[in-house]
């Protein structure tokens, strides 16, 4: 179970003012903070704080400052392939893509990049038309992206489908259709593609975030979902996917199973 | 085991013309994936279709039947712990047809005294390799003969002339031995005679190139009765194509690979020849041919064989018998434990620490720890009275005392009742059993 630590993202104010400031310290403060609460990649998002004319110079300077602190691989997140290029050119480590959706326009940017630059790339089980409301579309979709990787020879375990789960709050009727999509995900390739959710999206203006997240991601990691993006400071979230861990047989049993999860 | 998506996507004609009722060919390949529809719903798939469904309910390496009860392949798993190994590897002995008469017959005598009985098991030699180095095809019949008349056990018949061994073959087809080996040269007289009179035949080529290629040509001929010789003979080498084969034939579904794999020892130095088996028997080999005989030799490598291929689903047992640590004599204390191995070797371990000869009495828990056995019910009074009663120890000691796990101190009353022993109880973790021993006497 990967965690992708969710905090760099100019959508949280500290974040957002550092970026216009072009202040590292909350960047870095960050980036230590969510590696020592159990993150093994970071999620890296400018969020609309940068106009989109110096996206390209931000995340750069964001990749940059944050390799200073931290040997974690990064995710980088944006719409903008020109924006994630200027990082990858700069990532020390094998980075990730967030995000492609199922569309051929976007196919043909990304996945070609994704080979260059060694990168994986988080295929989004969505097109222009937006997100299915079923499984069944949804996994139609990464079928799309299954295809599209073994085409552009991108190794199956560095595409992660994500089948995009939406606020519990207003769109109770996708859980448990995103479920159903993470098993069927396992069964499109051999081996399999990897999967991964936004998992706070799910706790959206909901009281009780915490709980909704971390009952949410035991029953995700269940139906076989292999990394997160996700609050890695949220201690009790973070024991949940260690204590998945050991239910799914995945990592060897010992009574300091918490600990030897956050420290390796 | 279902094909996935992707697989049966690169089988398919990609023209997107929807004559099978779906739009296009990604979308059928996922409705076949999920069993929504059927593969006759297309008309311009190919004989890779027919493929795609054959290995998706085959299993991935068939099971090869020869001689007397030998079965290779039909094996599912890289590590015996991700489930088990099913059909222990196939040990026969080298004989090769330029023996002499007598040296033969000495042969034949050392190969029918490798039977072995130990901790309660019985071992054996399962089969005699006849080669035919001599190049003459009437002294490899005459000494398969012989051997088959000295012998039951299975037989393989190995010449690169498709002729030595039909000759061979003939007098001993009820025998079903195994043949070979079906080579570039020679397979299409080897293959249609293994055929011919239903016997399993090895392929054999220089490399998994090389035998993927013959394989194909050889299913070609109507014949799926292979064991598979990747042809390399150093230790290193068949090693790396054991693992290929296996790794092939289960991960990827490869289907000219999923047959059972036969291996030869190289090794002159007997010693370095059974240490050379031992990894071939660890790793993947159905079959392994081997030029020592010896019993010393052999033993070691049928106790290797004997571990690898029990199911570690299954606790390991000991034998339900008295057990003596030590000159036991009169006044030696009786413990009880339970006959999981753990458990009981862990007592036995402390109790020969002590340096005081003692009786263990193991109970047949079917192999469960103590706890566990006393919460399943299967570490009774009544059961350990029985027990203490079938092994003799009465007769054997003085005393009257019994020592039983200090976490079933609650058993102690009913069972001094039941065997009329004086029941002392130990110290509960084995660890004590040292400093405990000591307040004995």
């Amino acid at each position: 179970m990967l965690i992708f630590g969710e905090r760099i993202n100019g959508m949280f104010t500290d974040i957002g003012d550092a970026l216009r400031n072009k202040d590292p310290k909350p960047l870095q403060y960050w980036a230590v903070k969510q590696e020592e609460g159990g993150a093994h990649y970071l999620d890296v998002n400018s969020g609309p704080a940068i106009p989109t004319e110096e996206r390209v110079a931000a995340y750069e300077w964001m990749v940059n400052v944050i390799q200073e602190v931290s040997q974690l691989p990064l995710v980088l997140d944006s719409t903008n392939y020109n924006a994630i290029e200027a990082g990858l050119k700069v990532c020390k480590r094998p980075a990730i893509i967030n995000s492609c959706p199922a569309e051929q326009v976007k196919i043909e940017r990304v996945f070609p990049m994704a080979i260059q630059y060694n990168a994986g790339v988080i295929g989004l089980t969505m097109d222009k038309k937006g997100i299915p409301k079923d499984a069944d579309n949804r996994v139609a979709f990464a079928m799309e992206l299954v295809a599209a990787a073994d085409e552009y020879g991108l190794p199956m375990e560095d595409l992660f489908i994500d089948p995009l789960i939406l606020p519990v709050n207003v769109a109770q009727e996708h859980a448990p259709e995103v479920l159903e999509s993470l098993r069927q995900v396992k069964m499109l390739a051999n081996p399999a593609p990897r999967t991964v959710l936004g998992l706070s999206n799910v706790s959206q203006k909901s009281p009780d975030r915490n709980l909704i997240n971390r009952t949410y991601l035991a029953m995700a990691i269940a139906s076989g979902l292999d990394a997160a993006i996700m609050d890695a400071n949220d201690d009790d979230l973070v024991d949940v996917a260690a204590t998945c861990q050991i239910l799914l047989n995945r990592s060897i049993y010992a009574d300091s199973y918490l600990k030897v999860f956050r420290t390796r | 085991m279902a094909l996935t998506g992707l697989e049966i996507y690169k089988q398919l004609p990609k023209k997107n013309c929807g004559e099978c009722g779906v739009p296009t060919c990604l979308a059928f390949a996922m409705a076949l994936a999920s069993g929504k529809a059927a593969l006759d719903a297309c008309p311009y798939v190919t004989e890779a279709a027919r493929e795609a469904l054959d290995s998706a309910s085959a299993p991935p390496i068939k099971a090869i039947k020869f001689g007397k009860d030998s079965v290779l392949g039909d094996e599912t798993v890289l590590f015996r712990h991700d489930k088990t190994f099913y059909h222990p590897t196939t040990l026969l002995i080298y004989v090769s047809d330029t023996l002499s008469d007598e040296e033969l017959s000495a042969k034949l005598q050392e190969i029918k005294g490798l039977e072995f009985e130990r901790v309660g098991l019985q071992y054996t030699i399962d089969g005699v390799a006849i080669v035919n180095d001599s190049n003459d095809a009437a002294r490899f019949a005459k000494v398969a003969a012989t051997v088959a008349e000295s012998t039951d056990i299975s037989l393989l018949l190995l010449s690169d002339n498709p002729e030595a061994v039909k000759a061979a073959l003939a007098p001993l087809v009820a025998r079903k031995p195994l043949i070979g080996a079906a080579t570039a040269d020679n397979y299409e007289a080897m293959v249609n005679l293994a055929k011919e009179n239903s016997v399993p035949v090895i392929i054999k080529a220089d490399g998994l190139d090389a035998l993927n290629d013959l394989v194909e040509k050889a299913v070609a001929l109507g014949y799926k009765e292979f064991v598979l010789d990747p042809g390399s003979r150093k230790t290193v080498e068949t090693l790396a194509n054991l693992t290929h084969l296996r790794r092939l034939a289960i991960k990827k579904k490869f289907r000219p690979f999923g047959y059972p794999v036969i291996a030869f020892t190289s090794n002159t130095e007997p010693l370095e020849e059974i240490m050379e088996a031992t990894v071939y028997v660890a790793k993947y080999a159905s079959a392994v041919v081997l030029k020592t005989s010896v019993k010393a030799h052999v033993l070691p490598l049928m106790t290797l064989r004997q571990n690898i291929y029990t199911d570690p689903q299954k606790p390991i047992q000991v034998e339900p018998t008295l057990h003596s640590v030590g000159n036991v004599n009169e006044n030696s204390p009786l413990y009880i434990t339970t006959n999981f191995s753990l458990t009981y070797y862990s007592v036995e371990g402390e109790v020969e620490t002590s340096k005081i000869p003692s009786y263990i009495l193991p109970i047949d828990t079917d192999g469960t720890s103590v706890l566990t056995a006393y919460a399943a019910g299967k570490f009774e009074p009544e059961k350990i009275a029985e027990a203490m009663v079938a092994c003799g120890i009465a007769d054997k000691v003085k005393h009257r005392n019994v020592i039983i796990p200090g976490y079933v101190a609650v058993i102690s009353g009913k069972l001094a009742e039941v065997s009329g022993w004086k029941v002392v109880v130990g110290p509960r973790e084995s660890s004590g059993i040292v400093s405990f021993s000591k307040s004995l006497s």
